[in-house]
């Protein structure tokens, strides 16, 4: 289980997140939406520190960490718990595909070479990367190394995995190729935190849905209460600028 | 004597500069301004400059350090050419600090925060994400700075080392053949820098392969 609590950021003036409580259980797949600038990202990764919070607690399972001063180590560990696909895929360039899914694996959690190849193998037959194993990220489609972005996330277990707009880099005609990916590992119970703009993945594959406005959480609830009956004006407009086929569904 | 020179040079030029590019890319405080003012001064100033005010200056503290602290050492019996290892090194040293620190910054933000997010420490971050980058973006800059200090290594003549050139100045003045004995010369610098050159060439088609869609 994640928690958040009274979590806050700000980037000199500007108050991105204000204060910000949030639980995500074990398992859920959790989807937040909202207008550019309203810190959804920033929320995102201020969960594994890439973001330094200015306070407020988040604990991921057993561990605790207090924002205002966290450790080094907690700031590791918290890591460790966690993994990020993100927008721009950030694989590691210079090491073959393979390589990039074994990295974590054998550096930081100190597996065995084999061992670690082994189950790298596996997730990339999971993500249908098999035959690419030895290819560098520059001979690969966009779509493709989002993939490889996802197993090298998902090879290393976490707790969780926090997808940072994971399609948005992506030309259009690639994007199916990597929603399904991300809906086929949602269905093996992995905990997600999703940030997207992608409505109809948030409809179908979330069971909580975050609508995040001017660095608060403005609603929460199931895709459906978000989506069919948005209590907020907020969630209201913003849902009808995006989706406006939505309207003649209901 | 020339090879030797320039190696050594280098070798203690490229751990001096990489000290001085790790302290400013880190923001280590106060160390980090000692290497900006380094290699401000240090580019500033000739490299015949450095190799005189080592040459003539270092033995002198040395000496009187010595007298004040009561040992029994003179300066004397230090070979001259460790005082132009020391000279070269403090050149290359800014020299190639400033081409290491182009090659980290070179490196992708988001090559660090990929690194992060699968939970590598910054050491093993910097160890296996962004220096092997960094060093194969600077490739070049440092193959030139190589040739360079190849070139500069001459100046060790003015303080009677016998590399190359004087080597072809003593050749020279017995048998009065100035220019055969200075075109043999310059033909041996251009061989070796042609050999850097070859050898750059091929590095850069090992190392840059990831970049270029796997096609050498």
């Amino acid at each position: 289980m994640i928690t958040i609590q009274s979590l806050t950021k700000s980037f000199g003036k500007q108050e991105v997140l204000k204060s910000i409580d949030l639980q995500v259980q074990k398992g859920e797949v959790v989807v937040i939406l909202g207008p550019s600038g309203s810190g959804k990202t920033t929320l995102l990764r201020c969960l594994n520190f890439l973001e330094r919070p200015d306070g407020g607690k988040v604990s991921i399972g057993d561990l605790q960490v207090n924002c205002k001063k966290p450790s080094k180590q907690e700031i590791y560990d918290l890591r460790k718990k966690t993994a990020m696909v993100f927008q721009h895929y950030n694989l590691f360039k210079h090491k073959t595909v393979l390589e990039n899914v074994m990295e974590g694996l054998v550096i930081v959690q100190k597996q065995s070479k084999l061992k670690a190849r082994e189950k790298s193998v596996q997730v990339l037959e999971k993500v249908g990367l098999a035959e690419k194993l030895n290819a560098y990220p520059s001979q690969l489609s966009g779509g493709q190394q989002q993939r490889v972005g996802i197993a090298r996330a998902l090879a290393l277990e976490p707790e969780v995995i926090l997808f940072d707009e994971p399609t948005s880099a992506l030309d259009p005609e690639l994007v199916g190729e990597v929603l399904s990916v991300i809906r086929k590992i949602a269905k093996e119970g992995i905990t997600m935190i999703v940030v997207t703009h992608e409505m109809n993945f948030a409809m179908d594959v979330s069971n909580h849905v975050i609508f995040m406005d001017g660095g608060v959480i403005v609603e929460e609830g199931t895709p459906t209460e978000i989506f069919r009956t948005p209590k907020e004006e907020r969630t209201r407009q913003f849902l009808k600028r995006i989706t406006p086929e939505l309207t003649y569904d209901i | 004597m020339t090879l030797l020179i320039t190696a050594v040079s280098l070798i203690g030029g490229f751990i001096i500069g990489m000290i001085v590019a790790l302290v400013r890319i880190y923001r280590v405080p106060f160390l980090r301004g000692l290497g900006a003012a380094y290699v401000t001064v240090i580019r500033g100033t000739p490299m015949l400059m450095h190799l005189f005010l080592i040459y003539f200056g270092l033995p002198v503290a040395i000496d009187s350090f010595c007298g004040f602290v009561g040992i029994h050492f003179s300066s004397t019996s230090i070979p001259i050419l460790y005082f132009v290892f020391i000279a070269f090194s403090i050149t290359a040293g800014a020299y190639s600090g400033e081409v290491i620190r182009s090659g980290i910054l070179a490196v992708d933000r988001g090559q660090v925060e990929a690194a992060h997010s699968v939970g590598m420490s910054s050491v093993q971050t910097f160890r296996r994400i962004i220096l092997p980058q960094a060093l194969s973006v600077s490739l070049l800059n440092i193959s030139s700075e190589v040739i360079g200090m190849l070139h500069g290594s001459t100046l060790a003549y003015t303080v009677s080392i016998r590399e190359i050139n004087a080597q072809a100045n003593i050749v020279a003045s017995s048998n009065w053949k100035f220019f055969e004995a200075y075109i043999a010369a310059a033909l041996l610098f251009w061989g070796i820098t042609l050999l850097i050159e070859r050898v750059t060439a091929f590095l850069e088609k090992k190392m840059n392969t990831y970049n270029r869609g796997g096609v050498a």
